[in-house]
């Protein structure tokens, strides 16, 4: 019995300790911090958060850091690559306030961390150093504006075209451009053979929605999700029936293939709605392949969406004015040469889009449907409002309810509980 | 004789205290956390903007659609493969604990998917389950038109649990395997002299010396579908579709957690989990020891 009791001492001592040994640690640090700031004058380092989607993004950054560096030689910046799920880690990094002072951030979990406070806003900056914010493209900067505060500074972005194979549209006999919903359908009509389908169409929000806002409708409106308006019903059931009725579409499930991509790559359809990121894929799997790239077909008006990054600063950075100007540097002209000539994505100053095009010729139609572009996000249901909206188009083409129209009343209820 | 009593006491506690400190650190600590921030409105973003909001989580829990699919596809999920991957390892087991040529090959072919990646497994079952793959290709040959596997609703679930008995049976395999070589052989020998068939030896000597170890497996197993997430996750590439014919209670959690920010609301999804297990299991501890009583 005694030896029990003593015991159990020990092991709380022992806990003790262990608990004291941790605790004393984030004075530790709070101690680092403090004389890394008398040091400010001196040197100092900076940490940029990225992704790594390729070889090729990555040198964009290290090219833009080592021309900065050139001009700040106080400021060293390391890059901090995070693999795997993005958010995931930063959403830790975050909370264990050890992110990056600069970071990438989607246009989609993008109002969470704006309304979250974990942001710092840059207005105060921008008006200091003098900033041309009218530059960048309106509806890029708006998907990084929160209460009336700017958030993050675009540094590319990529809009849906249309991807066309330019062997099957000869031996269609098509040659004119496609400008309406009704020529699509009869393109893709005419484009379907035995084994391959005139266009192939996923089941995601992500490009049902550009038929969405070209019949007039929206999606989300002052914060609220809206997608049984009749406008959207008519658009999802224009985009199932290519598939259901009209037996011109399929979806990468169906054809055996994991995205649109693949689907159009291996010549399993003819048309695909895809951004940029397309180019350098198809460069790679289908070297051969003789396509074209054209603005998307007007509804009753006309209508993309625009998938969009941004710089944005950590509230907790120590050194906010360095990172400001590396910040600034990143989105500027200068630093958008580089984005330029890589041809990865668009350039998101209006300055610097002219210069793309001229770069780059054929990929013109991306520029060009910028000023119609609609960002991918929805506010803070984000995520909420893509799966059900996503699930809606799924139940449509699956034949698991009977109509656009019920798939997307109970999509909207859903989200209303 | 007092003094080295406490000498060895300290000793023993020194060398438990790599584990002691690492099970607090990094099980015991995180598990409190959880525990606590399920009664809150938490976010890692913003952690001090966290509200208590009582047991409203967990209300909202079963009021959600999604959780309860996830909740139904989970138990169906592992009220079908639990049974079936034992009654197949239990059948193996049986089979290599004779004395078959090629025996330690077998052995060896039907334990390799168990230390195979479940992410590669997935990939794997993906082309071969694909529209246009290699079981639809073989079925096309006696005029069977294959559905799409992965992305029907009706036969998306019952392919991963396919995937998962295939991949995990040679984990059961080994225990049984282990547990068949305990059994004294004179109890066969006896048997054989009263006259007892090869399958009366079976019900009335293998299986209930196997008791303990089949228990055993039914615990892991149980506790190892109702967790089921990997295959779920690269199948529906994390959306658990289509339809939600793939979320399950652990997929739905990383959603909650890391897509949709909603760390508490993940939270007390956990706990709900964590409370099926264990009754799970005290039911089967409860029955097994009245069987063996």
């Amino acid at each position: 019995m005694k030896g029990k009791i003593f015991s159990i001492v020990l092991v709380s001592i022992l806990i003790i300790t262990l608990i004291a040994g941790c605790s004393s640690k984030p004075q530790n640090t709070g101690g680092e911090a403090q004389t890394q700031e008398q040091k400010t004058e001196e040197k100092v380092t900076l940490k940029v958060g990225i992704w790594s989607s390729s070889p090729a993004e990555k040198k964009i950054v290290e090219d833009q850091l080592a021309a900065f560096k050139e001009k700040h030689p106080n400021i060293d910046v390391q890059i901090e690559t995070i693999v795997g799920d993005y958010m995931q880690k930063m959403q830790t990094l975050i909370a264990s306030k050890t992110a990056p002072d600069i970071f990438y951030l989607d246009s989609m979990p993008a109002p969470q961390l704006m309304s979250a406070g974990v942001l710092e806003p840059l207005d105060e900056y921008i008006t200091k150093y003098n900033i041309d914010i009218e530059d960048f493209e309106p509806a890029l900067l708006e998907a990084f504006k929160w209460e009336g505060k700017v958030y993050g500074l675009p540094k590319d972005f990529n809009t849906l075209v249309l991807f066309y194979n330019k062997d099957m549209f000869e031996q269609a006999g098509l040659s004119e451009p496609l400008r309406t919903w009704e020529e699509l359908r009869q393109y893709a009509t005419k484009l379907t053979k035995d084994k391959v389908k005139g266009i192939v169409l996923n089941n995601e929000l992500a490009r049902y929605q550009v038929f969405v806002n070209q019949n007039g409708g929206t999606v989300f409106k002052d914060g609220k999700p809206t997608l049984d308006l009749p406008e959207n019903i008519e658009a999802l059931q224009f985009y199932t029936d290519l598939i259901l009725r009209d037996k011109a579409a399929d979806t990468p499930q169906n054809l055996g293939v994991g995205w649109n991509g693949d689907a159009f790559a291996e010549g399993k359809a003819a048309m695909a709605i895809e951004g940029g990121w397309m180019i350098p894929f198809l460069k790679d799997k289908a070297p051969d392949l003789k396509y074209g790239m054209a603005e998307l077909p007007a509804g009753k008006q006309r209508a993309t969406m625009a998938f969009t990054v941004a710089y944005v600063m950590n509230r907790n950075s120590q050194h906010k004015e360095e990172a400001f100007q590396l910040l600034n540097f990143l989105t500027s002209q200068e630093g958008q040469k580089y984005v330029v000539e890589s041809g990865l994505a668009l350039p998101s100053r209006k300055s610097m889009m002219a210069r793309f095009k001229e770069t780059y010729p054929e990929r013109a139609p991306f520029v060009d449907s910028a000023s119609y572009s609609v960002p991918f996000q929805y506010g803070l249901v984000g995520q909420k409002l893509v799966d059900e909206a996503n699930k809606a188009c799924e139940a449509v083409i699956m034949k698991q309810v009977n109509s656009a129209k019920e798939a997307l009343e109970k999509a909207q209820k859903a989200l209303q509980q | 004789m007092r003094r080295k009593h406490v000498m060895e006491m300290i000793a023993g506690y020194t060398f438990m205290m790599p584990f002691i400190v690492s099970i607090s650190v990094f099980l015991l600590g995180p598990l409190i956390f959880a525990f606590i921030i399920s009664f809150k409105n938490f976010s890692f973003l913003n952690p001090e903007a966290a509200t208590w909001v009582g047991f409203k989580n967990y209300v909202q829990l079963f009021r959600d659609p999604v959780f309860r699919r996830a909740l139904l596809n989970t138990a169906l999920y592992s009220s079908i493969v639990t049974p079936v991957q034992l009654a197949i390892a239990l059948i193996l087991a049986v089979i290599l604990d004779q004395k078959i040529k090629g025996r330690t090959f077998f052995r060896l072919a039907y334990y390799i998917p168990t230390v195979t990646s479940p992410v590669a497994v997935a990939v794997i079952f993906l082309y071969l389950f694909k529209a246009d793959g290699l079981v639809n290709t073989i079925l096309a040959k006696f005029g069977i038109q294959g559905p799409v596997w992965f992305n029907s609703v009706r036969f998306a679930l019952p392919s991963i649990m396919m995937m998962a008995i295939w991949s995990s049976v040679g984990t059961y395999m080994v225990v049984f395997l282990a547990g068949l070589q305990d059994i004294p052989a004179e109890l066969y020998e006896a048997a054989e002299v009263d006259g007892a068939s090869g399958i009366q030896r079976f019900f009335y000597i293998t299986l209930p010396v196997l008791r303990p170890v089949v228990f055993f497996n039914l615990i892991i197993s149980l506790i190892g579908t109702f967790q089921v997430f990997d295959q779920a996750y690269v199948v529906s590439r994390g959306e658990g579709g289509p339809l939600n014919a793939t979320m399950t209670v652990v997929l739905f959690i990383y959603r909650q957690g890391f897509r949709e920010f909603n760390m508490g609301y993940a939270s007390a999804a956990a706990f709900v989990l964590f409370i099926i297990i264990l009754i799970l299991t005290l039911i089967q501890r409860k029955i097994f020891r009245e069987e063996t009583s």
